[in-house]
């Protein structure tokens, strides 16, 4: 608890992250060192508080406290991607003498007063601001991009640096700053007491999980058509789960058209939105309240009977669009093609979002086909990334950026398959199929087998392969 | 010193746009000037219509005959010609047009046109390089600009997917590809297509002429292309890989029989190594005694057309084969996404304020020009996409128009649909049929796996009014306009 009149940015500290992130495009190497800042919180536990997005990738963070020149070395020990949120421990403790952790309040009300704090670019001393929450809504947390939380909305200007910082209220930590709108003034958003607790809560067994997933997409059930033509009564509950996730622990349960009712204590209206704590927020909310390995206990009407069911709640990790950002990028180098899983980061990475067929094949690969047809959905598609020539690989006519079908008449699933499929060959030639039109291409199996380490020793590549 | 030296430069630009109007006056008789007035539509509102007017050459070519490109000639309402670059305009008519080719007949029944005109005469012979003269009537002058021939090339056609024979020539000529006619020597070399960058594309008259020959001969069968997909052999594994034996040759074929209900005897993985006896290169090219080395789909496009048997030798499997191939007739059909169809009004079905269309290219093209980008990106991966048995074509849930009956369904759109009350639904005629057999007194809309939403439901009883109810308040005359079936 901290101390009555005590002043909270004694316990706002400033990080300092050198970081470096791979490249995707050429998977074994890495960026030039980046120099970025941000903010942080001192709670309880000896730990600070802060973004997962300020440590990303982190080669070394200094902290600094408030108006002490010595920058401390810290270390993180917790990255929660998923939820933006970090944390980090200090090699000499002693950084946290004379410190009073924050204490997390509750969630605000809506027109109630916060004040931000925070060391934003801009400056060097530390910078508070004061606004007013605006709204609380499920946002997408854009730092992986795929996960949608509660976020509070406030006119408190949230600036570069500021991330990481804690907003106050009644002497308690109601927020993480975290994010703002490009283009919107007078906007941020900062991450709400749930999500932080939900968070702490994670690491506790020494091991953070994540947010687990129900896998459901709901619909809201507001036509009185549609609610006849399920039989149910024309009120306002009751969302429809329009399509599920091929997760086993979900499918198992639930079916395609039940109408959810309620989940844990939350009712579930017709526009797919619970009642949180006095504001209107979307169901996921619901199921983002228990932790990995937990269950919830739901309410759906299916075929005109209204049952209850419990729902296993795990973190889905078998997605390549889901979330493996965070990890090097895997890859493999045969005869100077270099090849590595098809994610997000290697679509940004290369601009996949482009709409010539290329571009367009690698974003449907990832974010539709498993949908679509999920017959033919490989769990780890593998992209031809670029060529480093040589003479072997030099009328190769495929030069890079095209989704890999096949190699040597195996269908590729995985990057494991990948490499099986070149290692077991004893054909003279490799072939080698991709996606688009079926194209082709040939490599001399010897020959590049050969070639393989003199490209490495050429191009100063440590491994053929990292998985 | 300096005002005799500009009074030179003057007196020589005089001298040259003097000679150049001397040069080009022959054309004054043989080029005119065209006037098209048509229907254009909003494919986001497919029942509205507008009105576009274009004014393009022409260039006469025989007896009361008129070639211009079909460009923009595409449900017409009103043709007219004017001679001269001045004077009346004359009502016309297309005699004949075919849009995949860019080619097309103008001709009048008004005798006053028709007098002083005089046919041009094409190019004898092949003309691979030189310089060249784009006419065309402007502001009531006959307008000359000098262009240089700076290649000949197996390209797309500008309303078709098909490649064919075409001419690039440089020139500064401004605001071109409508048809000017190009000509060297008072003979006519081709017309112009399109424009860009200073540079104009020519339909050439070895394109042109087979072409209006064999329709004036009513045996002009329509453009063919090769409905397989070939891909070059930069490299020299894939023919030891094919165990070619022999000179380096030929081009693989990666996927086939492409046009539905077309018989192929191509098989992916044949190396096709000679057509119609010309031997085929690496590249994918033939040498053409007239221009060198030109594209294969130039067999299919020019010097051949659909429906031509055509011998095929390939390698396969370690040995030489030769099958006889069928040219396909291209058809705008053949695709999944139809790049156009033109002389038909925009198929829509509104049902209960639900908006249906066939997925097309016009629809995408709502977005601009840049619609590849802009478009939902769904719909536009489906133009890369095959057509199959079960589903030549795709039809959307393009829009809701916002009614009682459609509440909570507002704000859906861009959907393509799977199935209407179970039944599969692959063409705007499918749907209409499907709606007439609801399922326990409702309608039933499925959408595509992968769609933002899985299912829409209606009261079937009550569709009729609601459908009456979104026609009156939103000014629509039709709830339907449906292609024959």
């Amino acid at each position: 608890m901290l101390a009555t009149g005590a002043e909270p940015e004694r316990s706002v500290v400033q990080i300092t992250t050198f970081s470096q992130q791979p490249d995707w495009a050429a998977p074994w190497r890495f960026e030039s060192v980046r120099r970025s800042s941000g903010s942080g919180f001192v709670i309880r536990g000896k730990r600070i508080l802060t973004n997962a997005h300020v440590l990303s990738w982190a080669r070394q963070v200094l902290v600094r406290r408030y108006q002490d020149p010595r920058p401390f070395l810290a270390r993180v020990v917790y990255m929660g991607h998923d939820c933006d949120l970090a944390l980090l421990a200090l090699e000499d403790e002693s950084f946290f003498d004379n410190l009073d952790p924050l204490d997390l309040g509750d969630l605000p009300k809506v027109r109630s007063s916060v004040v931000t704090y925070g060391y934003p670019a801009g400056g060097e001393q530390i910078s508070y601001t004061r606004g007013v929450v605006s709204r609380i809504e499920v946002q997408s947390y854009t730092h992986i991009g795929n996960r949608g939380f509660i976020a509070v909305q406030t006119d408190a200007a949230i600036n570069p640096g500021n991330s990481g910082g804690p907003v106050i209220q009644d002497d308690k930590v109601v927020g993480v700053a975290f994010q703002g709108i490009p283009g919107l003034e007078n906007t941020g958003f900062f991450i709400p007491p749930p999500v932080i607790q939900h968070f702490l809560q994670d690491v506790e067994d020494g091991e953070y999980h994540g947010f687990p997933q129900a896998g459901i997409r709901l619909s809201s059930l507001q036509n009185p058509d549609f609610r006849r033509y399920l039989g149910l009564p024309d009120n306002d509950q009751g969302a429809r789960i329009d399509s599920l996730s091929p997760i086993p622990s979900t499918t198992a349960v639930l079916q395609k058209e039940d109408v959810l009712l309620q989940v844990g204590s939350y009712a579930v209206a017709s526009d797919s939105t619970i009642l949180y704590e006095g504001n209107r927020l979307h169901a996921g909310v619901a199921f983002s309240e228990v932790q990995h390995g937990q269950s919830l206990n739901l309410r759906v009407w299916r075929q005109g009977k209204e049952l209850s069911v419990t729902l296993p709640m795990n973190v889905v990790r078998d997605d390549a669009a889901e979330g493996n950002q965070y990890q090097l990028p895997k890859y493999y180098i045969f005869g100077g093609l270099i090849f590595t899983p098809l994610n997000r980061d290697y679509l940004r990475a290369v601009g996949g979002s482009s709409p010539d067929t290329l571009g367009s094949e690698l974003a449907y690969e990832l974010f539709y086909r498993r949908q679509e047809k999920p017959e033919t959905w490989r769990p780890e598609p593998i992209v031809l990334v670029g060529i480093l020539s040589h003479s072997v690989n030099a009328n190769f006519s495929i030069k890079g950026r095209a989704l890999i079908q096949k190699v040597n008449g195996r269908r590729i699933e995985d990057l494991k398959g990948l490499i099986e499929a070149f290692e077991s060959s004893s054909a003279t030639y490799d072939v080698i199929q991709f996606v688009t039109q079926q194209s082709f291409d040939c490599l001399n199996h010897s020959a590049a087998v050969q070639a393989t380490s003199e490209i490495l020793k050429t191009y100063n590549i440590p491994s053929d392969r990292r998985l | 010193m300096r005002y005799p030296f500009l009074l030179f430069i003057c007196w020589l630009a005089g001298l040259l746009s003097i000679s150049a109007a001397q040069r080009s006056s022959s054309w004054e008789n043989s080029v005119v000037s065209l006037e098209a007035s048509r229907r254009s539509y909003d494919y986001l509102q497919p029942w509205a219509r507008r009105q576009e007017t274009v004014t393009k050459s022409g260039v006469v070519i025989g007896p009361r005959q008129i070639l211009t490109t079909a460009d923009y000639l595409h449900d017409i309402t009103l043709v007219r010609v004017q001679k001269n670059g001045r004077g009346p305009w004359y009502s016309a008519k297309l005699a004949w047009i075919d849009y995949h080719a860019n080619l097309a007949l103008v001709t009048s029944a008004d005798s006053n046109l028709w007098s002083h005109l005089k046919p041009a005469s094409w190019l004898p012979k092949p003309m691979s390089r030189g310089q060249v003269e784009l006419v065309r009537w402007r502001n009531g002058r006959l307008e000359s600009f000098q262009g240089d021939i700076q290649q000949w090339a197996v390209k797309k056609g500008k309303l078709t997917w098909v490649d064919y024979l075409q001419m690039e020539v440089s020139s500064e000529i401004n605001a071109a590809g409508w048809a000017e006619a190009v000509v060297v020597d008072n003979k006519l070399v081709g017309i112009t297509s399109s424009h860009a960058d200073n540079r104009c594309t020519v339909l050439p008259a070895p394109f042109v002429r087979p072409i209006l020959q064999a329709q004036n001969q009513n045996r002009f069968p329509g453009l063919g292309y090769f409905d397989f997909v070939w891909q070059k052999i930069e490299n020299p594994d894939i023919l030891a890989y094919l165990k070619l034996t022999g000179a380096p040759r030929g081009v693989v074929v990666v996927d086939g029989g492409l046009k539905l209900g077309h018989a192929s005897p191509i098989q992916p993985m044949d190396l096709i190594v000679k057509i119609d006896g010309l031997d085929i290169d690496n590249e994918g090219d033939y040498q053409d005694p007239d221009y060198g080395k030109l594209s294969i789909e130039n067999i299919a496009s020019g010097r051949l057309w659909a429906n031509r048997s055509v011998p095929i030798q390939v390698w396969r499997s370690g040995e030489l084969k030769e099958v006889a191939y069928t040219i396909p007739k291209v058809d705008y059909a053949d695709e999944l996404v139809p790049l156009a169809h033109y002389d038909q009004e925009p198929e829509y079905l509104i049902a209960g304020g639900l908006v249906f269309q066939p997925l097309t290219e016009p629809y995408l093209r709502s977005w601009g020009s840049d619609w590849r980008r802009k478009a939902p990106f769904r719909l536009v991966y489906y133009t890369l996409e095959k057509p199959s048995v079960e589903k030549p074509s795709r039809v959307l849930l393009s829009t809701v128009l916002p009614d009682r009956t459609t509440i909570g369904y507002q704000d859906h759109r861009f959907l393509v649909i799977e199935r209407v009350n179970n039944r599969p639904i692959s063409r705007l005629n499918d749907l209409a049929e499907a709606l007439k057999s609801p399922v326990g007194g409702f309608q039933v809309i499925e959408f595509a796996p992968g769609e933002s939403v899985g299912k829409l439901v209606l009261n079937a009883s009550r569709l009729e009014d609601a459908t009456a109810r979104v026609l009156q308040h939103f000014g629509i005359q039709k709830d339907r306009h449906l292609s024959s079936p």
